[in-house]
């Protein structure tokens, strides 16, 4: 099988990887890069939970051919694990009880992360709820979600 | 599997013109998942993706609205371009899968992949919109009614690439509306869409009607409702019973365990009215 | 308001010296989550060791074949692929099945579904092993087959099986239903039905297998019962059961199928490519595979006929439940009592009759999911109760609150409720956070195109297991020198925090802070085998065997730390970490001091902790007696807005109140009541498995809907209540599976008040209500 070598930022590091043509950015980080928080919940499109932020715009990657990467700066999770926002929201996940099985918790962070980013004040909860949309949650119902993030923003945007 | 990876439009036509069985890759959201599904399987690829600074644009010139291919559903749903009655991308872009899916999904991947589920097909067809290719040999624009030939088949020669469509500016008393309707609130696969576009001064001067599915199982153009329309001022549904009559006798909404035929002939029914209505303000 | 340490242990001495259990009923964080917070690898596809080889499946492309054979040839020459499984290869026995050994592992002679695994392809890559599933050339003879689960009834349908469809009958009988329908004066007919609902849990079935130097085998999966899953690969090996380890992985929601077969599927599917191929293999079912392959919900036909006094007055009940088991039995042979047990609703009614049936079809097969039984029952039933309500010209809730079980009334069963019914506190909860009465009212009275509906629905939930097996728990706690508490059990966490609150019962019996304990991974190894964990039975019998644990643990260190003290045991204290002299709070010696004393002295810091519930005693002929310890009692309000032109409508505000006997975390049971009834909510608007001739034609989350965060309700208001039961832990009651069950009542009921009549099918689609709507002549 024909290898493309590429080279990207993941998590702020310069990268190389040789993938194979049909390898999705999802097999890439997992199993070249060992960026196990990136989860596959459907592979089709239509869960959320592989959401990966590229040039800084959260995007499936289990739709996104790994050869695309090339170039482009990757962050997943294990990137943001060390950042000042990133550490409220998760402090206010574990205060409100919104990881419960925990599968879709690394999505629902960094679509979390980038509208609270994003946003001026503290976002209204349909705001929060149109910001997660794109990840789904079989366990919470979203209202523990909604709220932990909201409390985040208010820490965050203090 | 061969990748090709050009960077810009001149290599990529280069590349396609001597590679003419490569399968084109934007923003992958159709294609990969189908890929990983098994079912295609191209020997080579080429991904467009390294165009996205040429090929991404919004732009208003000479009373025409030029939207590169390979802008995303995102940066349409964030453009200031669209503005006043060109609004309603945003409204198509609101009920456009995930926030994620946006971000990938480009224009042109939508139209080239001509399902009955691609929105901006309908939204495009009521503005009667063109499609511009290109190729090494030079460009050629045609209507977007004409490049959608059916299911998965578009009128495209395996040498060329889709780089923009094009509409004329919607100015004096042209307005667009937008529905789209699905089983739940958000990333849903339409069941009805219906896109609206009149010109409207006191009296419909005229109308083009788009839906998801009409006569063949890509969206198109309901005529008899267009021209149902045309000359009539509305003040109220009794207004509209013609041409509601008219769309009913042209669709062709075929059952599937999703919905029956006869609930989305009502739905598409009911959010045409509601459309007209609101594009001339009568409750 | 700032407060010293002083004062704070000052506090909580004072607590202890009452004999306060301080941390019962406090919403504590779960010390399990913060490695899902992190992302950390803790789930089993991120566990693969090096050299870990794929696998994937062959399913059945016909739901009824006889099976002629398998060419396994050209697959096993695809590039990277290793092995090519068939039932040839079980060494052991070709079973994978709970209770009736009624499904092979691997198809055999014939295929009665789609579901039916007849290969898997072993790879070193993941697609190579997709692409060479096709390469398996495999010939039916296709059979008649049936797909009605009442045609399927009938004597001369096709047989599934060898023997007839009719897998179990259950009944229940009381008093005397023709002599009740006599009595009455109307009787109310009703026929229902429900879906297909697929549990969705966001991690699919998936399990590893790891081939160890000394011939055994680690099993390391997403399950909710190890040993079962142990057993299971045993069997098809045939081998004894210590020569395989299962270990539990952190799972990524389960809400049943994980406790049914389909974890018996996975890794004994994994285990015997890891047998054949000498090298790890995982074999993790594509959301595809795992929605066709693993068990669904049952979609049930349930019949009422109700006998009614002109005043309300319930007289007889006679309900028949007919379960579409799929084509195997599964736990649905449970399923079905529960379901049978629970038909009538939450109501005293002296006369019942109740037939509950589950059938084999040639759809793909239905088990264990969150409710087991009780949603499509009671959904029947409490779309019944407001039809009653329609004929007599009632208030819904008035012929509810007429009915309804409270201290002293007696059940279908004719067991008594005692005071921990608390089925009108919860009815009232709901009732006046709603405003029911007053919106009622409103809404009677409305025209237009947009309608608002206003609807209740209410449950009992027999707890734990209760007819459905030995209602036992183990819990191991062990002291590290460090003075670390590990506690270890097979019960199995997979999203609620019950294992974390069972930490948080032994924190509370010791005295020590819950983030002292360490919770293991269950382990079959390590662990007793302690049951299933089904049936939201964690906290509430675990935690018995938890507070046991803590009990002998704590006798212990009381010793150890009253001869550091200098005192007798029955003056020593422990709050906190800190031992202290009763009466004497400035006399102490810390936790880590008890903890290094003990292990210099030879006192064991490592126990078992064991329950078992009392046996619950009921005729197995008519269903008399007592069936469950207690029960668990919930009533929601559901308010719709209706589009009366297209049918199309949301679920403005939800009311959900339940009787939980105690909150051990009551942000643990909120955790549960907004989940499980947004799920619940998917059941009643938009989930729905489509089987067209056996055959699923949306298995993949793009076209099977749940709920998005964008569907949910505006405003969700739970609520706690609090009667506690004889069994459970401090009183507490199962809460996990119920708040599934009310949604869909709720919603019907709502639509009903808002357009003038129900939706007698699930799911409630738009276009069901458009139908409705247009028959009423409103759209
Ligand atoms: C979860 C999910 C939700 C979705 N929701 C919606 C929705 O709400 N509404 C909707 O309309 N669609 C939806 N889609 C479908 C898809 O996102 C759209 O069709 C999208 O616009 C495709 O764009 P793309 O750039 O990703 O196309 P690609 O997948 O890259 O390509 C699609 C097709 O077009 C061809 N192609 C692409 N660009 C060009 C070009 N410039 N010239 C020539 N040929 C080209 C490709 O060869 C391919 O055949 C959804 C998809 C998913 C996975
Ligand atoms: S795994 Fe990518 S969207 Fe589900
Ligand atoms: S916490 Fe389990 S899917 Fe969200």
């Amino acid at each position: 099988m024909d290898r493309i070598r590429i080279s990207f930022r993941l998590n702020g590091v310069e990268r190389e990887a040789f993938v194979s043509p049909e390898e999705r950015l999802l097999d890439m980080l997992r199993d070249d890069m060992g960026m196990k928080s990136v989860k596959e919940g459907c592979g089709t499109g239509d869960c959320g939970t592989c959401t990966v932020l590229v040039n800084g715009k959260p995007v499936l990657s289990c739709i996104m051919p790994a050869f695309q990467a090339r170039g482009k700066e990757i962050t997943t999770l294990e990137g943001l694990n060390e950042d000042s926002a990133m550490k409220v929201i998760q402090d206010k996940f574990r205060e409100y009880h919104a990881a419960q099985c925990g599968f879709c918790t690394p999505a629902m962070e960094i679509v979390g992360y980038k509208l609270i980013k994003e946003s001026d004040g503290v976002p209204s909860k349909e705001e929060v709820k149109e910001g997660i949309s794109g990840v789904l949650c079989r366990c919470t119902g979203y209202y523990d979600i909604v709220d932990a993030l909201r409390s985040a923003a208010e820490v965050i945007k203090k | 599997m061969e990748v090709l990876m050009p960077n810009t439009l001149d290599e990529a036509l280069r590349a396609l013109v001597k590679n003419q069985d490569a399968v084109i890759v934007a923003g992958g959201t159709d294609l990969w998942p189908r890929i990983r599904d098994l079912e295609v399987r191209p020997e080579r690829l080429l991904d467009i993706s390294g165009l996205s600074g040429e090929l991404s644009y919004i732009r208003k010139e000479g009373g025409k609205v030029r939207i590169g291919s390979m802008t995303t559903i995102a940066e349409i749903y964030e453009s200031r371009e669209l503005d006043g009655p060109l609004e309603v991308f945003k409204d198509v872009a609101a009920k456009f899968g995930s926030p994620q899916i946006r971000n990938a999904a480009t224009i042109g991947g939508n139209i080239c992949a001509s399902l009955s589920s691609e929105d901006y097909i309908t939204l495009l067809l009521a503005l009667d919109a063109s499609v511009v290719l290109k190729s090494v040999y030079g460009e050629r624009t045609l209507r977007l009614e004409d490049f959608i030939v059916d299911k998965r088949t578009v009128n495209r020669k395996p040498y060329e690439i889709v780089t923009e469509v094009q509409f004329n500016d919607m100015t004096d008393g042209w307005r667009a509306g937008f529905e789209k309707i699905g089983r739940r609130n958000t990333l849903i696969i339409n069941l009805v869409n219906v896109a609206v576009a009149l010109r409207y001064n006191g009296r419909v001067e005229e109308a083009r009607v788009a839906l998801n599915r009409v006569n063949r199982k890509v969206p198109g153009r309901a005529r008899a409702a267009e021209k149902a329309l045309l000359g009539k001022e509305i003040r109220g549904d009794s207004d509209l019973e013609e041409a509601v009559e008219a769309l009913r006798g042209e669709l062709s909404l075929t059952s599937d365990f999703r919905a029956s035929g006869e609930y989305r002939v009502a739905l598409a029914e009911v959010y045409f009215k509601r459309i007209v209505k609101r594009l001339v303000g009568v409750a | 308001m700032s407060v010293s340490v002083e004062e704070f242990i000052g506090e909580l001495q004072r607590k202890a010296e009452r004999g306060e259990l301080l941390y019962i009923g406090q919403s504590l964080r779960r010390i399990d989550d913060l490695e899902k917070v992190l992302g950390k690898p803790i789930y089993t596809n991120d566990l693969l060791p090096r050299e870990t080889l794929y696998a994937r499946l062959v399913l059945s492309k016909q739901p009824h074949a006889i099976l002629k054979g398998i060419g396994v040839a050209r697959a096993i020459s695809y590039p990277t692929v290793k092995a090519v499984l068939t039932y040839q290869d079980i060494p052991g026995e070709n079973i994978s099945s709970t209770i009736i050994p009624d499904r092979p592992l691997f198809a055999f002679e014939k295929v009665r579904s789609t579901g039916d695994i007849v290969a898997a392809v072993i790879a070193e890559n993941e697609r190579r092993a997709a692409e060479a599933t096709e390469l398996v050339d495999v010939q039916y003879e296709p059979l008649p087959a049936v797909f009605d689960p009442i045609e399927a009834m009938k004597p001369d349908a096709p047989k599934v099986h060898s023997e007839g469809n009719v897998i179990k009958h259950m009944k229940v009988r009381k008093g005397d239903v023709e002599k009740g329908f006599q009595d009455s004066d109307i009787i109310v007919e009703n026929t229902f039905r429900t879906q297909f609902q697929d549990a969705v849990p966001l991690e699919a079935e998936t399990a590893l297998a790891i081939p160890r130097d000394n011939g055994k085998l680690l099993i390391i999966g997403s399950m909710q019962t190890p040993h079962h899953v142990q057993a299971a690969v045993a069997r098809v090996l045939g081998r004894p059961l210590e020569d395989i380890e299962v270990i539990q992985a952190v799972t990524g929601g389960a809400f049943g199928p994980k406790s049914d077969e389909p974890p018996y599927d996975v890794s004994s599917i994994a285990a015997l490519g890891a047998i054949k191929t000498g090298r790890p293999v995982l074999m993790s079912m594509t959301r595809k595979e795992s929605m066709i392959a693993h068990t669904k919900r049952h979609p049930a036909i349930i019949h009422h006929k109700t006998g009614v006094k002109s005043n309300g007055r319930l007289v007889a009940s006679e309900v028949q439940i007919v379960l579409d088991g799929g084509a195997y039995a599964s736990l649905g042979v449970l399923v079905i009592v529960r379901a049978t047990f629970h038909a009538n609703g939450p109501y005293d009614i002296p006369n019942v009759k109740n037939d509950g049936y589950k059938v084999y079809t040639n759809n793909t097969y239905t088990g264990s999911f969150r409710g087991f039984g009780a949603p499509q029952a009671i959904f029947a039933a409490e779309a019944q109760m407001d039809e009653i309500a329609r004929k007599l010209n009632m208030d819904p809730l008035d012929l509810r609150l007429m009915n309804m079980l409270r201290p002293g009334s007696r059940t279908s069963t004719g067991q008594l409720m005692d005071d921990s019914c608390g089925l009108p506190e919860c009815v009232d909860a709901v009732v006046s956070a709603s405003n029911y009465r007053e919106k009622r009212r409103e809404y009677s009275q409305q025209s237009g195109k947009v309608r608002r509906g206003i609807g209740i629905a209410m449950l009992h939930h027999g707890n734990a297991l209760g007819p459905e097996g030995n209602d036992y728990a183990y819990v191991h706690l062990s002291v590290e020198k460090n003075g670390r508490v590990h506690l270890g059990t097979a019960l199995t966490e997979y999203g609620t925090g019950a294992v974390s609150g069972l930490a948080q019962i032994a924190a509370s019996v010791l005295g020590i802070p819950l983030d002292y304990f360490v919770l293991d991974r269950p382990d079959t190894l390590a662990h007793h085998e302690t049951g299933a964990t089904v049936a939201s039975r964690v906290t509430a019998i675990g935690g018995n065997a938890a507070r046991d644990a803590a009990m002998k643990l704590k006798e212990r260190a009381t010793a150890v730390a009253a001869r550091l003290l200098g005192v007798s045991p029955s003056d020593v204290r422990i709050v906190d970490g800190l031992a202290f002299v009763s009466g004497n709070p400035k006399r102490t010696v810390s936790w880590e001091e008890v903890v290094r004393a003990a292990y210099e002295s030879g006192v064991e810091l490592s126990v078992i902790g064991y329950y078992m519930a009392p046996q619950c005693v009921w005729d197995q002929e008519t269903g008399l007696g007592s069936p469950y310890n207690q029960y668990t009692f919930g009533a929601a309000v559901a308010e719709v807005e209706v589009d009366v032109e297209t049918g199309q409508y949301r679920v403005l505000n939800y009311y959900v109140a339940f009787d939980v006997g105690k909150a051990i975390n009551p942000k643990n049971v909120i955790g549960q009541l907004y989940g499980g009834s947004v799920q619940g909510i998917g059941y009643a608007m938009m989930e729905e498995l489509v089987h067209v001739n056996g055959k699923v034609v949306n298995p993949n989350l793009k076209d099977y809907y749940i709920p998005t965060s964008m569907d949910v309700p505006e405003r969700m208001v739970p609520i706690i209540v609090e009667k506690p039961g004889s069994m459970g832990v401090y009183g507490a009651k199962i809460i996990a599976e119920p708040p599934i069950v009310l949604p869909a009542p709720a919603i019907r009921n709502a639509i009903m008040n808002a357009i003038g009549d129900g939706v007698n099918d699930l799911p409630i689609t738009a276009e069901k209500v458009y139908r409705k709507a247009k028959e009423l002549g409103l759209g």
